[in-house]
């Protein structure tokens, strides 16, 4: 018998929204001792079914039929006293946010001794230190006694692993738990889930979006799209002979051509960065000193006209700060940064102005770059009109450049808000190209969309590139894009460019060993897609 | 923007609370105007015998200790209410967003010590400050106004503020910068339009508090002297309640109703801008 | 935390309240100054400025004809040394004035606080609980016409209804005259004065904290670590006291702050109506007398109990949450 026996599970969203249901008609089994991951893009429902195990959905959503067995009992079917029984005792829970799955106000200790407490278990503090250690946390009595702002994201996920599994439950849901961490810490995490999981012969449900991952863990598989599964089986299945077409779309879209092997670049330097530094103060007040923090330190970087350098590294590498000293957002306090001939560092703001025109930038949140007063045709209108264009010519000019990202005509006249995530995007490239730059630099472009959009994007900017001519600086954190997309890349850590060189010998082989543990922390590397299995058929970069 | 604004209305209306508390403003802004018409003699007048309950006499809600009609007081009252009210708003506003502005988007020295400044007159009691101001300077319709301004801008400094120092690194207003644009039209033209809702939600809701303030003036004596206003006529009850009961009772009301109008609406404009900006994600 | 760090913040603390007392002075002396009319006949007050001899006297005393920044110095250092001036109509100084009344405000604006807190948080968390039926709207609809009512008027209603109609409780004073009471029954008559001058300032702020606590708590409890309790199996009355109401006490804690001095400034109205012998009711007298030096002597007290009300609340906050910090 299964551990957990979802069965026709309908779950109705409120009047008004995209569709009827969150989930419709979804069944999947859980087995002792497996992996189970559910894939699917944002809206896919995927959160919604695991919610509704829990009996933790918001009011709003209505469960209309189905049954969830588990244990012997229909767990819809239970009373809100004896689910609660279960909840944190057989079947435990993580979520995807660390940084706010902690009450600020409770010792860490006290948090993961709560979960012994309530049911009824004895929460010493000796127990608590046994399930700190089990998560491989070190030096477990300070780590009981902090509070949760004092821990790292990857330590505060732990502690979540350690609350989640201190009754020994039967079950384990991780909803997206390594989709907000750092690629490096998000190995350890998966490996820490792995090796827990075969030790006891937990089934854990895990949720995701990335197929690395679902590589790297999954026994099986079950691919949602808009409320219903499409496709199901074992993980080596579905993973290198995809059935359903929106799951052959999705591995698809997964970046995984690497650049061919173009002549190296002989185009004259672009862009130089020669010693570039950047220092934070933090703290400071009257009694304690100011502390420096390095953003970026000696920064040496080389752009030649027509490549596209990736600039790869986790969160507080340096690699955005990095790249808004190169469009003066930020005052590096040394270094050059050379233009062609002009040192940008030494320029004052109001000798800016013409090199505006030859560098530009595309931004990572498409929620958050584009006003959201102001109509698209405006927004895009903007930068021309700043330059002197006048407002008839600036607009014709962005109708131009809408048609150019594909997006249609009528779309100059709409607000922000009335469009997608992907789409917003393509604004943002339109209002970039509007100055047409030499130089545009792209500050993670993609990493907030969903991976079938990502492609798309990764896809028009490419078709851009060429038709244009743009050198392109490519920020970002995932190396399976800088593998796409990139033909030489700059791995950074900790405010230090610790390797560069052409994508392909970098990747082949590393010579830092940051880069070799960033690398070996791609999950799935071991996987390789079947679309790439096929000769490449067309595009020859 | 006609899809925008209609939605907006569409949303405020919707909200009954907000519907009503429209309706009574816009019933008090009537009374005001057509004070003249509906009593065509001063409220100073002395129309019949003092101390008439109301419904006697042509007295709708009675006379005070000098024979005067206490409606028409409440009618003329609402003038002096609205405009006291609205006038010291827009001048706490003006003050308010211009210093809060300059601190959130300069920063460093200048911004301490503009938040300084603030704190200094966040801490002291304002009412108080209110009640010197007016003393030291001598009750009148100016100084009223100065007085209720100057103890009413630091809320709006800080939300100024506060939105100034979340939007200026917002990646559109990075963007602009990107783009080339001078700082004057970054500060204008792409920060300041987007800080400015909450700004609509804390004017009604300091319109209110103006009220308030203005009627606690006037009770303790420190009202303009050739106006009459309601918190003066609760005062002048204060001392012969025992009697003349309805002397304090129907200003108070008034006054409870037009604030709590002020609020309702402010409640309404609060949630009809949050969805849009809910929507935006 | 621990204790060297925490008598740094302490130390931080008061030194910038000693910062903004003597801020508060030399507003007090740009007033005088900026005031219509001879500097001498405000500080005077309006008996004062009739005798010759005390405006002379007043003269020298400030140095009125010197350069302004001796004037400054000299009115900050008479004040420095507890010298607030003299009130001529009372004949007696300032200082000794507002003392003797302190403890009387103190009594009022203490107990109308612990009132307001108490009464607003407990209905504000009820509402949260209940959002969206009967007793939520209720209490919702009370908040909002109260937080709507002046406040001088609603100690007149509630004079009208329980002193006049109901003659349950007096209208004024702080005790009954000429009675000579001691020990329980003195407390106790106090008590029955107290009431209504209480309620009046108290009904307020209730209000404030009600709607505050009722919106803190409904943001709190659609924060993830409230999901992350529910999921442990917490059950629903500890989710709300240990993580929901926890952290919802921080913004009620931060605007009581704020309101401190609201409520502070308040108490010359409720004591003008309850004729309460403190300095709010002190401060009234002195503006119908034009006595300016009692009116800026009050300011000061006022603003100084302000700023250690706020003092007590920064601490309070910091102990609460461990991420402030103490620097």
């Amino acid at each position: 018998m299964s551990l957990l026996d979802v069965r026709n599970l309908t779950i109705a969203l409120p009047p008004g929204a995209e569709r009827a249901h969150a989930v419709e008609d979804v069944s999947f089994a859980l087995e002792a001792g497996e992996i189970l991951c559910i894939v699917g893009e944002s809206g896919s429902g995927k959160s919604v079914s695991t919610g509704a195990i829990m009996s933790l959905l918001p009011p709003a959503l209505r469960v209309v039929q189905g049954s969830i067995g588990f244990e012997g009992r229909d767990l819809l079917r239970l009373k809100p006293a004896e689910m609660r029984l279960l909840r944190g005792s057989r079947i435990g829970m993580i979520f995807q946010e660390p940084m706010t799955a902690l009450n600020p106000l409770m010792r860490v200790g006290d948090q993961i001794g709560e979960v012994l407490k309530v049911h009824g278990a004895r929460g010493s503090a000796g127990r608590v230190q046994e399930l700190i250690n089990a998560v491989q946390l070190p030096d477990p009595d300070r780590i009981a006694r902090s509070y949760p702002h004092l821990l790292s994201g990857g330590q505060r996920q732990r502690v979540m692993i350690a609350m989640a599994l201190a009754l020994e439950p039967a079950v384990l849901i991780a909803d997206e738990p390594t989709t907000a961490l750092d690629v490096t810490t998000q190995m350890q995490i998966l490996g820490l889930i792995k090796e827990i999981q075969s030790r006891r012969g937990m089934g854990v449900l895990f949720i995701t979006h990335d197929f690395g991952v679902v590589a790297e863990i999954a026994d099986r598989v079950a691919v949602m799209q808009h409320g219903r599964i499409v496709e199901a089986g074992a993980a080596a299945q579905v993973l290198n002979a995809p059935q359903h077409p929106y799951t052959r779309a999705l591995i698809a879209a997964v970046p995984h051509r690497a650049r061919a092997l173009d002549a190296p670049p002989t185009g004259r330097p672009v862009l130089e960065l020669v010693g570039v530094r950047k220092s934070y103060w933090r703290g400071g007040g009257l009694f304690s000193p100011r502390v420096k923090v390095p953003a970026v330190q000696d920064a040496d970087l080389v752009l030649r006209k027509g490549e596209t350098l990736g600039l790869v590294g986790e969160s507080g590498s340096g690699k955005s700060t990095l790249a808004r000293c190169v469009v003066n957002l930020v005052k590096p306090e040394e270094g050059a940064i050379r233009y062609h001939d002009t040192d940008l560092r030494r320029l004052m703001r109001r000798h800016w102005k013409p090199y505006r025109k030859r560098i530009q930038m595309v931004f990572q949140d498409p929620f958050a770059s584009l006003n959201p007063r102001r109509r698209v045709g405006d927004i895009i209108a903007e930068g021309p009109m700043a330059h002197g264009m006048g407002r008839a010519a600036a607009l014709r000019r962005a109708d131009e450049l809408l048609a150019l990202v594909q997006l249609d005509a009528g779309a100059a006249g709409r607000f922000p808000h009335e469009f997608s995530g992907g789409q917003r995007q393509r604004i943002g490239i339109a209002r970039a190209l509007a100055l047409e730059p030499e130089l545009l630099i792209a500050d993670e472009p993609v990493s907030a969309l969903d991976v079938s959009v990502q492609a798309q994007i990764l896809a028009l900017l490419e078709d851009l590139r060429q038709r244009l001519g743009l050198t392109m600086l490519f920020i970002t954190h995932d190396l399976r894009v800088a593998a796409q997309v990139c033909g030489r890349v700059a791995v950074m850590q900790r405010g230090v460019i610790v390797e560069q060189g052409r994508t392909a010998e970098v990747f082949a082989a590393p010579q830092h060993p940051y880069t070799r543990s960033l690398l070996e922390s791609i999950p799935g590397r071991h996987w390789l897609p079947p679309v790439a299995q096929i000769p490449d058929q067309g595009a020859v970069d | 923007m006609n899809g925008v604004l209609g939605d907006f209305f569409g949303t405020f209306l919707r909200n009954r609370g907000a519907a009503v508390g429209l309706a009574v403003l816009a019933l008090v802004g009537v009374a005001a105007a057509t004070a003249g018409l509906l009593f065509p003699y001063s409220p100073w007048d002395m129309r019949g015998a003092p101390f008439m309950p109301p419904g006697e006499m042509e007295f709708l809600l009675g006379s005070d200790s000098l024979g005067r009609d206490v409606a028409a007081g409440i009618a003329y009252g609402a003038r002096v209410s609205l405009l006291i009210g609205a006038v010291s708003t827009v001048v706490a506003v003006l003050l308010g967003i211009t210093l809060g502005a300059v601190a959130g988007y300069a920063g460093g020295v200048v911004d301490d010590a503009i938040m300084r400044f603030t704190e200094f007159f966040q801490t002291v009691p304002s009412f108080m400050l209110a009640v010197v101001l007016v003393a030291i300077f001598s009750p009148s319709i100016s100084s009223i106004v100065a007085a209720i301004a100057i103890v009413s801008w630091p809320p709006v400094a800080r939300v100024i503020r506060a939105e100034f120092l979340s939007l200026r690194s917002r990646e559109f207003v990075h963007a602009a910068e990107v783009l080339g644009r001078s700082r004057t039209a970054i500060v204008f033209r792409v920060i300041l339009p987007n800080a400015l809702s909450p700004i609509i939600v804390l004017a009604s809701l300091m319109v209110a508090s103006a009220i308030l303030l203005e009627s606690g003036l006037s009770f303790l004596g420190l009202g303009d002297p050739n106006l009459i206003s309601w918190g003066f006529m609760i005062g002048a009850g204060r001392s012969v309640i025992r009697i003349a009961w309805w002397m304090s009772v129907f200003p108070g009301i008034a006054i409870f109703l037009t604030v709590l109008a002020l609020n309702l609406v402010g409640e309404g404009l609060s949630d009809a801008l949050n969805p849009r900006l809910a929507r935006r994600r | 935390m621990g204790g060297a760090r925490f008598a740094g913040f302490l130390v931080q603390r008061v030194i910038k309240m000693v910062v903004m007392v003597f801020a508060i002075i030399v507003a007090n002396f740009l007033l005088v100054h900026a005031a219509p009319g001879d500097p001498a006949s405000v500080i005077a007050g309006e008996a004062g400025a009739a005798d010759p001899q005390f405006l002379a006297q007043l003269r020298t005393q400030f140095g009125l004809d010197q350069p302004l920044s001796t004037q400054l110095w000299l009115y900050v250092s008479h004040v420095a040394q507890g010298d607030l001036g003299v009130s001529y109509r009372q004949q007696r100084p300032v200082l000794g004035l507002i003392l003797e009344r302190l403890s009387a405000t103190l009594l009022l604006t203490g107990t109308a606080f612990i009132l307001a807190v108490i009464g607003g948080v407990t209905l504000g968390a009820l509402a949260a609980r209940r959002v969206g039926r009967t007793s939520d709207s209720l209490i919702t609809v009370l908040a909002l016409g109260l937080y709507a009512t002046p406040i001088f008027w609603v100690g007149l209603m509630l004079v009208l209804v329980f002193s006049v109609w109901l003659d349950w409780l007096p209208s004024f004073g702080m005790n009954t005259v000429g009675a000579d009471l001691t020990g329980a029954a003195a407390v106790l008559d106090t008590a029955r004065y107290l009431l209504l001058p209480a309620l009046t300032l108290g009904l307020f702020y209730m209000a404030v904290y009600a709607r505050l606590t009722r919106a803190a708590m409904l943001e709190v409890a659609s924060q993830d670590f409230v999901r992350t309790a529910r999921a442990k199996g917490v059950p629903e009355g500890g989710v709300q006291r240990r993580h929901v109401l926890r952290n919802a006490l921080l913004p009620v804690i931060t605007v009581a702050g704020i309101q401190a001095g609201q409520l502070v400034g308040g108490s010359i109205l409720v004591e003008t109506v309850f004729a309460w012998p403190g300095i709010g009711r002190l401060a009234f007298d002195a503006l119908l007398a034009r006595d300016y030096q009692i009116l800026l002597g009050v300011f000061l007290a006022t603003s100084v109990l302000v700023l250690v009300f706020n003092l007590i609340t920064d601490l309070l906050y910091a102990w609460i949450d461990p991420r402030v910090e103490m620097t």
